[in-house]
C-alpha cells in the first residue's frame, strides 16, 4: 500500500522550499550525484525513489520499449500519469541527465524532453585514471558554472564546504541508525525518507535513533537474517513484504538506497586541507568502491564486502547471512553478472537467490514462492 | 498414528495424496478450476471418507500455486522443496528435478550428501516454458493436449520455432502452416522450443545426473526426448509425475510430525 502520509509530507516539504526561492534538481541517477553543491547553490535535489506499478510501466510505453529497465519505465510513468500524490514532481524546475547507467540516461533524456524540464548535463567517467579524474573534475567545473549562472550568483567555496561537512555528518548518522538493530521494513522506511529528505531529516534522524537505543530490546526476531544487495527497494515497494511475509529479516541492504550512499563520506582531514572543495568530489569518486557504475572490479569490490559483512555478522551473532540479489527487469549492469556473482559467493558457502522482477504484481505469488523456497533452502 | 496427507494445488490441477507409514496409500487429481479452494475440499473430504479416516487422524501439508489459501492445511511447504522430497520417494538417488507444470517451471538441485535443496530456478511470469505453452500451441493446432506429445514425435524434419513468446510463437506457427508445413513438424518445433528454454534454465544450476523429470508435462514423452537431447544425458519420470509435489508435502510433514 502506498505510503500517502510520506509522499504528502515530502510536497509539503518541496512547497516550503519552493516558497524560500530554492530550485528543485530532479534526477534517477543514484551514484556520485554531487547534491552538496545543489544544496550550497540554493537548490534542492530530488532523488527519483518511488517504486513501480503495471500503470505506471504500461504508461511508459508510449515513450519507450517494454524491455527497458522496469525502474526506467516507472519514472516515465510517473510523469507520464501524472498520479495525484505524485503531483509535487510538478514542483522540478530542472532534470539532471546523468549515466549512472544507459536506462538511466534514455530515461532522463525522456522526461526532460517530453515533459518539458530545463535540463542540466553531468556525465560521469567510468574508470578512475588521471584522465577519467581530470575529465570529471571538468564535468563538475560546468555544473557548477550552470546552477550559478540560473541562480545569479557565484557559489562561494566556504558555503561548498558547509554543504559538504553538512551531508557528511548526516551520512555519519545514517552509518549509526545502520548499525542497530531494527526489523529490516523499518530501517527501510527509514532510510528511504532519509534520502528523500536530506540533511533536513538530521533532527528527526537523531530522535529515532535515540528511541531506538532507549528501546534496544523490543525487536524480537524469529526470522532468517539476510543481506539485500542489487537494486534498491524503492518507495512503496511491496517486494519488502514479500521478503518479510516469506520469512526473512534484512540487516544490511547493500544498495544505493542503504549502505552504498551513506558510507560515501569524506575525511574530515581532507576536507579542512583541500582548498578547492570540487577536489572532493573527485576524490570521493575515486576511493567509491561501492559504484555499480564503475569499471573495472565492481562486481569483485561488492562481492567482498558482501564477504566482510558476512564474516563480522556471524562473528558478532553467530548467525549465517543468506544473500538475497535484487534485480530489477532489464537492470543490465545487475543482472548480466548476477550467475557470477552468485557462483562466487556461493564458493563460499553464502546462498544467493537471484531475485529478478519487475513492479507487475502478477507475479507477486511467484515471487513468494521463490522467496519462500530459498528460506526453507538455508 | 496419524496419517498424512500432501495437497498440491497447482494453477491447473490440484492433487491429493495420503501417505502413511512413508508409503503412498490414495491420490486423487481433478482440475483446479477458477475455485480450486474448493476443488481442495472435495478431494480432500473424499479421501478421508473413501479411508475411513477423521479429520484428527490426519495431518494436511499444503503446496503448489494455492497453498496459502487452503485453510484445510496445518502447515504449509513451497512447491520446491515439495518437488525435490517427492522425486527422491521415486528415486533415492536423485541429484536433480526439472518440474514443469501449467502455470510454471522449475529446476532444482538436490545435495548428495543432506537430500536438501542446494538451489533451484524458476522461470519467470512468461508462459513460455510451460504446461500453457503447450495447452496454447496445442490448440493453434487443433490437437487434442493429450495426443500432441504423439505427434510431435512423428516429425521427421521438426520445424524452427524461434520465438520463446507464447503469443509470438502463435504467430509463427501460422506462418509455418501458410509455407505449407506438417502438422507433425510443428508440433516438435513446439516440443523443441519449450525443452531449450528449460534446459536452458536447469543448465544454469548445473544439474545432472540422477535427473528427475515431474509435473503433469512429464506424460508427454516429445518432451522428454528433446530435454535429453538438449541437456545430453538420460532423464527419468515417476510412475506418477504429477504427484510428485503432493507426495513431497505429504513426506515433509511426516517428518516433521516425528
Amino acid at each position: 500500500m502506498e505510503d500517502l502520509e510520506l509522499l504528502s509530507d515530502f510536497s509539503s516539504f518541496l512547497k516550503e522550499k519552493k516558497e524560500e526561492g530554492k530550485k528543485i534538481i530532479g534526477f534517477i541517477s543514484h551514484d556520485n550525484i554531487p547534491e552538496e553543491l545543489f544544496d550550497a547553490g540554493g537548490f534542492i535535489p530530488l532523488r527519483l525513489m518511488f517504486g513501480g506499478n503495471d500503470d505506471l510501466m504500461t504508461a511508459s510505453h508510449d515513450f519507450l520499449p517494454p524491455s527497458t529497465c522496469a525502474f526506467a519505465q516507472s519514472c516515465i510513468g510517473l510523469f507520464s500519469l501524472k498520479p495525484r500524490s505524485y503531483k509535487f514532481l510538478e514542483f522540478i524546475d530542472y532534470f539532471l541527465v546523468s549515466n549512472h547507467c544507459v536506462s538511466d540516461i534514455c530515461a532522463s533524456e525522456i522526461i526532460s524532453k517530453y515533459f518539458n524540464i530545463p535540463r542540466l548535463n553531468f556525465y560521469i567517467s567510468y574508470t578512475k585514471t588521471n584522465n577519467s579524474l581530470t575529465y570529471l573534475k571538468l564535468e563538475l567545473q560546468d555544473l557548477k558554472q550552470n546552477l550559478e549562472s540560473i541562480m545569479g550568483s557565484k557559489i562561494e567555496n566556504e558555503d561548498l564546504l558547509n554543504s559538504i561537512k553538512k551531508y557528511n555528518n548526516f551520512k555519519k548518522k545514517l552509518l549509526e541508525f545502520n548499525k542497530l538493530y531494527v526489523k529490516g521494513s523499518e530501517k527501510l522506511k527509514i532510510i528511504q525518507k532519509a534520502l528523500l529528505f536530506g540533511p533536513d531529516f538530521h533532527p528527526t534522524l537523531e530522535n529515532i535513533i535515540q528511541k531506538y537505543k532507549e528501546n534496544s530490546n523490543d525487536f524480537e526476531n524469529t526470522s532468517k537474517d539476510v543481506i539485500l544487495t542489487g537494486c534498491s527497494i524503492f518507495i512503496n515497494d511491496y517486494i519488502i513484504d514479500l521478503i518479510e511475509e516469506g520469512g526473512a529479516n534484512i540487516v544490511f541492504y547493500d544498495t544505493w538506497i542503504g549502505n552504498s550512499y551513506f558510507s560515501q563520506i569524506i575525511s574530515d582531514d581532507l576536507i579542512e586541507a583541500e582548498k578547492d572543495p570540487l577536489n572532493l568530489f573527485v576524490h570521493r569518486f575515486n576511493k567509491n568502491i561501492y559504484g555499480d557504475h564503475s569499471v573495472p572490479n565492481f562486481l569483485e569490490n561488492k562481492i567482498a564486502q558482501i564477504l566482510d559483512m558476512y564474516h563480522q555478522y556471524k562473528q558478532k551473532t553467530g548467525k549465517k547471512l543468506a544473500v538475497i540479489n535484487h534485480i530489477i527487469k532489464f537492470c543490465d549492469h545487475i543482472s548480466i553478472m548476477s550467475s557470477f556473482f552468485k557462483n562466487k559467493l556461493q564458493d563460499q558457502g553464502i546462498p544467493v537467490l537471484n531475485l529478478e522482477r519487475d513492479y507487475s504484481k502478477a507475479n507477486k505469488g511467484q515471487l513468494s514462492t521463490r522467496i519462500e523456497a530459498f528460506l526453507e533452502m538455508i | 498414528m496419524k496419517a498424512f496427507i500432501g495437497i498440491d494445488i497447482g494453477s491447473l490441477a490440484t492433487k491429493i495424496v495420503l501417505i502413511n507409514e512413508g508409503k503412498l496409500v490414495d491420490h486423487r487429481t481433478e482440475r483446479s478450476t477458477y475455485n480450486f479452494k474448493k476443488v481442495g475440499h472435495n478431494l480432500f473430504d473424499d479421501i478421508l471418507v473413501k479411508n475411513n479416516l477423521k479429520r484428527s487422524e490426519v495431518y494436511v501439508m499444503s503446496t503448489g500455486y494455492g497453498r496459502n489459501t487452503i485453510d484445510i492445511a496445518d502447515d504449509r511447504i513451497t512447491e520446491i522443496t515439495a518437488h525435490a522430497k517427492g522425486a527422491q520417494y521415486f528415486f533415492p538417488d536423485a541429484h536433480s528435478v526439472i518440474d514443469i507444470g501449467g502455470q510454471d517451471s522449475k529446476a532444482i538441485l538436490i545435495s548428495k550428501k543432506t537430500g536438501n535443496v542446494v538451489d533451484f530456478q524458476m522461470n519467470d511470469k512468461c508462459a513460455a516454458g510451460t504446461g500453457r505453452f503447450l495447452e496454447v500451441m496445442a490448440h493453434a493446432l487443433e490437437v487434442p493436449i493429450n495426443e500432441f506429445g504423439d505427434l510431435a514425435l512423428g516429425s521427421r524434419k521438426p520445424a524452427s520455432i524461434s520465438s520463446t513468446c507464447t503469443v509470438f510463437a502463435e504467430s509463427e506457427v501460422i506462418s509455418l502452416f501458410a509455407r505449407g508445413a506438417s502438422k507433425e513438424d510443428i508440433a516438435a518445433g513446439i516440443h523443441k522450443s519449450i525443452s531449450r528454454r528449460v534446459a536452458g534454465m536447469a543448465k544454469r544450476i548445473g544439474v545432472a545426473p540422477k535427473l528427475i523429470f515431474c509435473g503433469g508435462v512429464a506424460k508427454n514423452n516429445a518432451v522428454k526426448k528433446y530435454l535429453v537431447a538438449e541437456l545430453g544425458f538420460e532423464i527419468v519420470s515417476p510412475e506418477y509425475p504429477q504427484l510428485t509435489g503432493a507426495i513431497g508435502a505429504a513426506l515433509i510433514a511426516q517428518e516433521n510430525n516425528n
